[in-house]
């Protein structure tokens, strides 16, 4: 099929889906002037590169990308071509506007996905703590494009709720691979290490098990299993000690209330905060606090 | 049932374990926590997830199973690794994270300390290597370059004095932990000045030094109620880790001496005296008062095999790292004694004992067109070796040594045990336990107890379950090959230097 882009609003391809604010396959060349210079994208963007070698330039980092590689930014990122324009080659790209979606990774995708809260939320996550948004090597996602352009311009009994199915299998697609790739299973005590930096500083954040396995790609059970190889504990009890020795930190610190202390660290509420501690040190924060004035 | 619990606050985890009154283990637990590297010469880990962490597995394994088997706890007895820093105020608070003995920040501080006209009376008096690990290098650092820190400071303590701190109220330092601070005077047991002098601090910022079977130390009694422990338990400060080990592979006593290899590694001998070196090589650490453990430490155990496998290992059936490890040794056993002529120099970390010199770097030496993958898993393996094996042969001209023990993750694996029983030409024993650290820290804590009348008495009680003979003909073929990697790590000084210049440069 030849190239296109259809806008949100001008495609009428589109009318049934109004979160896809683009989808195109381009094809380039020559190379124009400002064609494509860098800045933060709408909503989530993905964009595959079929053919061609571009020099990108995303979120203030230099990428080179071949056929296959895949780019991933949402709307607090940047994207675009380190010259300005785009180099001679062949991409495809869909851009999605979720009901919802915050640089913290609150994610709500809106009625048309059929991915559960949960994992909404985990996708949310993932994609809010990535710091490498390309994709190397992710053959996967071009049949997903082809099938979502075929349906899309076929508009076959069942197209919308196809092209809504792919749109989901894309986006797991796409942050299967990216929780994958950094974390490749060789070194799990380095994975566990980086996960928890993150953690730690995203203390007050209410982490559930689906989520932290997620960031480090691998399933609960696995994860769970790694987890108390490693450290002894279950991935929640290890969470719980960080949080209370970060919590042990700003007690020392007479301006903070147990109130502020038990959100940053992550516990619902003062009560939550106070019985955990006692349980584990013996002391309520409280008197801990006094045992250090 | 009495019972005993020992704690091991390690580099990467606290170890508790819980033994009878006859030295049997009945029960342990562990709980990791992270070293954190905010730059690359940095070691840091947090007190307070330390402390947490101890508690939590202290209190899972008295709630799992000695309550619930209704042992008595008598005693509790710890240990943990050498040469760690942490300021606290006044107030006991931690002033930023623990400085841990691989940090290597104050490689200058060291240089000035070895140069300094006390210098070496300073090595000779404390048994401490002067290296960046040592607490009195690392304590000068502060002063150089985070004054306000240490202005702020009211005590420099270790992470094994912040738990007891913790726990008791006390700050307090067992000889075993300060003998490795390079601030106490091991022969007469007391803070050494002309270290306190050079490290510009007083004694009062230091905690008061113990012997190591102290037992007038108290669970302040909130502890004492959320563990279920009887008032007034019992606490044995204990000692360190590599001593600990020392006695729990059960080497007190002439003619003997241990090699552990873990992701780092040391050849130790233990006796009445301290050992003498005219080059400054070796460490001498107090066990106990009257017993020192001297030998060197070496940097590039385990965890040169482990970097060798992440990137040269086959991952590729999406295989678990100890299964791949396993696969590269299996590859290893298929070829003979010498690698077929591949020599390597394992100094990735740069190297303690005994070059003493951190720009040591690693090297293939001897490649030839025929050589394959398994030629380099070999050589890896053996260069490993040939360095624990360099450090027991400068210890044997000061201490003759007939049985070697073994212990450490690394060093048991049968490969390892039986290269290095080749390369040493001498019978090597396998002991009959699974962490002669905790097994160490049981025996000290019993002798304490009055089980055991002495240490040596101790020690007699660790078995060997397995022995390992030499293979003449690998011997000599070993002999050979280590005399060119003792010539190489000599000779390749200026080289190391040279690299290592523009490695910093990056």
């Amino acid at each position: 099929m030849s190239q296109f882009i259809l806008y949100q609003g001008k495609a009428k391809e589109l009318s049934y889906f109004p979160y896809i604010i683009e989808f195109a396959n381009y094809k380039i060349q020559n190379i124009q002037l400002n064609s494509h210079e860098i800045k933060a994208s709408e909503g989530i963007k993905i964009c595959l590169i079929v053919d061609g070698k571009f020099d990108w330039n995303i979120d203030g980092q230099p990428f080179l990308l071949y056929p296959n590689d895949v780019s991933l930014t949402c709307s607090w990122q940047t994207i675009g071509s380190s010259k300005g324009a785009y180099d001679i080659g062949a991409l495809m790209w869909i851009t999605i506007k979720p009901l919802h979606f915050e640089a913290n990774g609150e994610l709500v995708l809106g009625e048309w996905s059929s991915i559960s809260e949960t994992d909404q939320r985990v996708i949310g996550k993932i994609l809010s703590l990535n710091k490498k948004p390309v994709l190397t090597r992710l053959k996967a996602c071009q049949q997903i494009f082809q099938n979502i352009e075929v349906e899309l311009f076929a508009k076959e009994l069942g197209y919308r709720t196809r092209v809504n199915h792919l749109i989901d299998e894309l986006l797991i697609t796409a942050v299967r691979h990216l929780s994958k790739q950094d974390n490749l299973r060789r070194d799990f005590p380095q994975t566990f290490l980086k996960l928890e930096q993150t953690l730690r500083e995203n203390l007050s954040y209410p982490w559930s098990v689906e989520e932290m396995a997620g960031l480090v790609g691998l399933g609960t059970t696995a994860f769970s299993e790694k987890v108390k190889a490693v450290s002894g504990f279950s991935p929640l009890n290890y969470l719980i000690n960080i949080r209370i020795s970060e919590a042990i930190k700003l007690l020392s610190r007479k301006d903070l209330s147990l109130t502020d202390i038990a959100l940053e660290t992550g516990f619902y509420s003062s009560q939550h905060f106070s019985s955990t501690f006692k349980k584990l040190t013996g002391y309520t924060p409280r008197e801990f606090r006094k045992n250090t004035d | 049932m009495d019972c005993i619990i020992t704690i091991d606050i390690n580099t990467s985890a606290v170890k508790i374990h819980a033994f009878d009154m006859n030295g049997r283990m009945l029960s342990w637990k562990k709980g990791s926590y992270p070293t954190f590297h905010p730059q690359p010469d940095y070691s840091e880990q947090d007190p307070e997830q330390i402390f947490i962490t101890t508690l939590y597995i202290l209190k899972n394994l008295l709630n799992e199973y000695i309550h619930p088997k209704k042992y008595k706890v008598t005693a509790i007895c710890f240990s943990s690794s050498m040469h760690s820093v942490l300021a606290v105020d006044k107030m006991g608070t931690p002033l930023g994270n623990a400085i841990i003995w691989a940090d290597n920040r104050g490689i200058k501080e060291a240089e000035a300390l070895k140069k300094h006209p006390k210098g070496e009376n300073i090595f000779n008096t404390t048994g401490t290597p002067i290296h960046p690990m040592s607490p009195i290098v690392k304590i000068t650092w502060l002063k150089n370059h985070d004054q306000v820190r240490f202005a702020q400071t009211y005590k420099f303590i270790s992470l094994k004095e912040y738990v007891i701190k913790q726990l008791t109220g006390e700050y307090v330092v067992d000889h075993s932990i300060a003998s490795s601070t390079g601030l106490f005077d091991i022969h007469q047991l007391k803070w050494n000045q002309d270290s306190l002098d050079f490290a510009g601090i007083t004694a009062d910022r230091l905690s008061e030094p113990l012997s190591v079977f102290n037992t007038n130390l108290f669970l302040k009694k909130e502890y004492c109620f959320t563990l279920g422990l009887p008032a007034k338990t019992t606490l044995i400060i204990g000692a360190s880790d590599g001593c600990l080990a020392t006695l729990g592979a059960g080497i007190v006593g002439s003619g003997k001496a241990t090699i552990t290899i873990g992701s780092s590694g040391a050849v130790r001998v233990a006796g009445k005296e301290v050992l003498k070196d005219k080059k400054n090589r070796f460490f001498n650490y107090l066990l106990a008062e009257g017993y020192y453990v001297s030998g060197g430490p070496t940097n590039n155990g385990g965890v040169v095999f482990e970097w060798f496998a992440r990137q040269f290992g086959d991952f590729s059936e999406d295989l678990d790292f100890e299964d791949v490890v396993n696969d590269l040794f299996k590859e290893a056993a298929q070829v003979k004694a010498g690698a077929e002529g591949l020599l390597f120099l394992p100094y990735l970390l740069g190297e303690r004992a005994p070059l003493w010199n951190a720009n040591a770097r690693g090297m293939y030496f001897g490649l030839n067109i025929s050589h394959e993958r398994k030629h380099f898993v070999r050589a890896t393996l053996e260069g490993i070796l040939f360095e624990m094996y360099s450090i027991g042969k400068i210890l044997e001209t000061h201490r003759n040594f007939d049985s070697i023990y073994i212990n450490g993750a690394y060093a048991s694996l049968p490969l390892w045990t039986q290269i290095l029983t080749d390369m040493y030409g001498k019978t090597i024993h396998v002991n009959d336990h699974h962490d002669s650290v905790a097994l160490g820290t049981a025996l000290l804590g019993l002798t304490q107890l009055g089980v055991y009348s002495n240490l040596e008495a101790a020690a007699s009680t660790v078995k060997s379950v397995e022995t390992y003979q030499p293979n003449p003909k690998n011997h000599e073929i070993y002999m050979k090959y280590f005399e060119i990697f003792e010539r190489l790590s000599h000779k390749l000084k200026d080289e190391f230097e040279q690299i290592v210049a523009l490695q910093q440069g990056i």
